[in-house]
């Protein structure tokens, strides 16, 4: 005999009625996910999390449209995004790195904005090396969210303790100051190089082989590194030297990342480093700065055969390719676009409140003249230096679909060659080869 | 050196008799020595990061970096808590209204700690719901396959158990294709469904064990008694297993509580978003504010720890419930 819960609820009744709540558990958010549908949805990582939300309120009550934002935290974005793409989760408009382009672009997952006449006609004003950035194939992904670049940068009165008046133009110059800060005392390594293998690197080789005149890769995107008179050589050549013949850099450098070099250069570890930009507002807030007020910034020392060039890089906003499959859609996403990485309201607001708010890097040039980004760059560097070396600033040439194998190639290569095991010529020709070797499989 | 001729002088060997009472005395010092060692190292270890995670949140950022580090803040500062708990909800930012800190300052705190809150409800009812249907589904489940012979029974239980050889990242893009067809991108019930797919199969796993160690005399005797299966288990099982159901509860609790791969990929806004996921938000490509994420971390402990403390005394036993069988 059956009585209490048994009695009163069946076994048929019981499955019945989870059968229906289950319904409708899953019902009720899809249809309310149905309705909120018409926006254009906007998916970034957590940066400036407050400006994007103020920024795409504006955009709309100017447009009248929807913008479902959305955001993943900057360490597992591309493997969040990968999955959404796979899984075919609605997407509009989203920040793309450039090192993530040729994959994304490959896969199909993103689509070219270069059909768009309002988004192209930007590219007068943005620096030539951020449009290259977003470029691949021929074709252009998007419009600028932020950039920078290497930066040489130095410890003034380190300098001036030495007995010299002007940071150094060349490599060279770097090696005889140097030598002279070791020989008074001032620093046992003056110069900073970040080699460990981290994301970093390839930024750090490139700017000093940019600076040589040098290049990975040639315009077809074969390897020209092993080549002597191309300028790889000439900068591995010139790292090896200052490690084991001057002594001028530590050999700790092939385990020291950006972070560990940053802090050491902050401590007063050195005179001079090589950094990105943008931590030239850290290394001279006092607050978190031995040397603040003493750091300031170079122009690349530039190679016998090269120039001050270095190497920049870009975040940008792309479309996907679901969206640009659908007229409407893309229609949308390209005013969203162009709200951000244009103008809106006849300026480049959201650059420039970037900048402003958080000291993210601004792509377009006319903004150098803007009084609020002068006076806000001049507050802790050199607004002229900064603009004359971003004009300067090359996108690597490496970035490929195959670009993480060969990376571990060819870190392993420089850093063989920094501790002395191999020749800088032996270490890039095998670098070179690796990459012959993957573009053939590609 | 000493020369062969020499005679050579034997000393008597004196006969020392053996204290054992002492010997024993010495090893039962040397016993507790070495338990109390190893016991400090192991309390160091465990409560290192914790001490550190503590005193780090009351600390501003210059002094969390000084060297050597200060265990005890010489600054004091509640500033990231009060960020925290003074945040307003997620109301519509404008250009006036946003916050403007730059993160290369010193005491930058994200513009996302107004999250923590809300990610922290989120979680409890991710990890509340989940412990429910846990015990809905997994107590019945483990009661039939421990004490209803059928068909099929001992397969039942190794298919359940496999399901979990399968690693979650090779789940993690047909889960999203079901997640996002039921509707429930963004929403706390797509974390509840998954997360049930992956502790389910250990709740009932561990159960069966833990009933499987009861008599199956008790089963009989309520059966003849005149009880229906429900109340067999509800009436007799279950208040005997009160253990083993601390363990489950800790056990999907906690896993809800940390999971941070699929609430990555299946939620977007704050209005889904769980303590993980904030929690690594506040980690953003320009810079790390170690203070402010050890304060949001030390909150994000509170509710674990406090569920350890009630629990506490049927954790041991739950764990090792049915580890042993008679």
């Amino acid at each position: 005999m059956k009585n209490g819960i048994g009695r009163a609820i069946g076994r048929r009744e019981f499955l019945k009625a989870s059968a229906a709540a289950g319904v409708a558990a899953f019902a009720m958010p899809a249809v309310k996910a149905f309705a909120a549908g018409g926006g254009v949805n906007f998916q970034t990582w957590s940066a400036a999390v407050d400006l994007v939300k103020s920024h795409a309120a504006a955009f709309e009550q100017a447009t009248g449209l929807t913008v479902e934002y959305a955001n993943s935290p900057w360490a597992q974005y591309r493997d969040a995004m990968v999955t959404k793409f796979v899984g075919a989760a609605p997407m509009d408009v989203m920040w793309v790195s450039d090192a993530w382009l040729p994959e994304w672009a490959e896969a199909g997952w993103i689509s070219p904005i270069d059909e768009y006449e309002s988004l192209m006609a930007y590219n007068s004003d943005a620096e030539a090396f951020c449009t290259d950035s977003m470029t691949y194939n021929g074709r252009q992904y998007g419009l600028t969210y932020y950039t920078d670049f290497m930066g040489f940068l130095y410890d003034a009165d380190k300098l001036q303790e030495a007995g010299f008046s002007a940071p150094p133009s060349s490599w060279d110059e770097v090696v005889e100051q140097s030598l002279v800060m070791k020989e008074k005392g001032i620093s046992d390594f003056p110069m900073m190089l970040a080699m460990a293998k981290e994301s970093w690197l390839i930024e750090f080789m490139s700017a000093m082989v940019f600076s040589q005149g040098g290049r990975f890769t040639d315009d077809n995107g074969d390897s020209v590194m092993q080549d002597e008179k191309l300028g790889a050589q000439a900068a591995l050549r010139w790292i090896v030297d200052a490690v084991n013949k001057h002594k001028i850099v530590s050999p700790g450098c092939v385990e020291t990342g950006e972070l560990s070099g940053l802090k050491a250069f902050a401590s007063g570890n050195h005179a001079f480093a090589l950094l990105p930009k943008y931590r030239l507002a850290m290394l001279n807030d006092p607050a978190q700065s031995q040397i603040a007020g003493r750091a300031k910034q170079a122009l690349m020392p530039m190679g016998a055969d090269g120039s001050h060039a270095t190497v920049g890089w870009m975040r940008f906003h792309g479309m996907s390719a679901q969206a640009a499959a659908d007229k409407a859609r893309a229609d949308n996403a390209a005013k969203l676009i162009e709200w951000f990485g244009g103008k809106s309201n006849g300026a480049y607001t959201f650059q420039k409140l970037l900048f402003l708010d958080i000291g993210a890097g601004f792509g377009v040039k006319p903004l150098f003249e803007d009084p609020a980004i002068r006076e806000k760059y001049n507050s802790y560097a050199d607004v002229e230096v900064i603009q004359q070396q971003q004009a300067l600033a090359r996108k690597k040439d490496v970035v490929t679909p195959w670009f993480g194998d060969w990376s571990e190639t060819n870190g392993a290569a420089w850093q063989s060659a920094i501790l002395g095991n191999i020749s800088p010529a032996d270490a890039l020709r095998k670098s070179g080869e690796e990459w012959d070797e993957l573009k053939s499989e590609s | 050196m000493q020369s062969s001729q020499e005679p050579s002088v034997v000393k008597p060997v004196r006969a020392r008799s053996i204290n054992y009472e002492r010997q024993a005395k010495i090893l039962g010092w040397l016993h507790r020595g070495v338990i109390l060692f190893g016991s400090l190292a192991v309390l160091l270890v465990v409560l290192a990061p914790v001490t550190w995670l503590v005193s780090s949140s009351f600390q501003t950022e210059a002094e969390i970096v000084s060297v050597p580090p200060h265990w005890i803040p010489e600054q004091p500062t509640l500033k990231n808590f009060q960020a925290i708990f003074s945040a307003s909800a997620d109301e519509t930012v404008t250009y006036e209204t946003r916050s403007t800190q730059d993160p290369s300052s010193g005491n930058y705190i994200p513009s996302t700690a107004r999250n923590l809150l809300p990610a922290m409800r989120n979680s409890l009812a991710v990890a509340t719901l989940v412990v429910i249907f846990n015990l809905l589904v997994g107590i019945p489940a483990a009661y039939a396959m421990a004490k209803i012979r059928f068909w099929g029974r001992s397969g039942s239980v190794y298919f359940i158990l496999m399901t979990r050889v399968i690693p979650d990242i090779a789940l993690v893009v047909p889960f999203f294709l079901v997640i996002k067809n039921l509707g429930l991108l963004d929403n706390i019930m797509s974390l509840v469904i998954t997360y049930l797919a992956i502790t389910v199969p250990f709740t009932v796993f561990i159960l069966i064990q833990y009933f499987e160690g009861l008599p199956d005399e008790l089963d009989k005797a309520a059966r003849v008694d005149g009880c229906s299966r429900l109340q067999t288990l509800t009436k007799v099982f279950l208040p005997l297993s009160l253990p083993s159901l601390v363990a489950v509860i800790l056990f999907a609790f906690l896993t809800s509580w940390n999971e941070f791969l699929l609430a990555l990929m299946f939620t977007q806004t704050a209005q889904s978003q769980t303590l993980p996921i904030v929690l690594a938000s506040f980690t953003s490509d320009f810079t790390i504010s170690f203070s402010f994420i050890n304060a949001a971390g030390l909150l994000a402990i509170v509710p674990p720890v406090i569920i350890a403390i009630v629990f506490e005394r049927y954790i041991v036993s739950g764990l090792t419930a049915g580890a042993v069988k008679g």
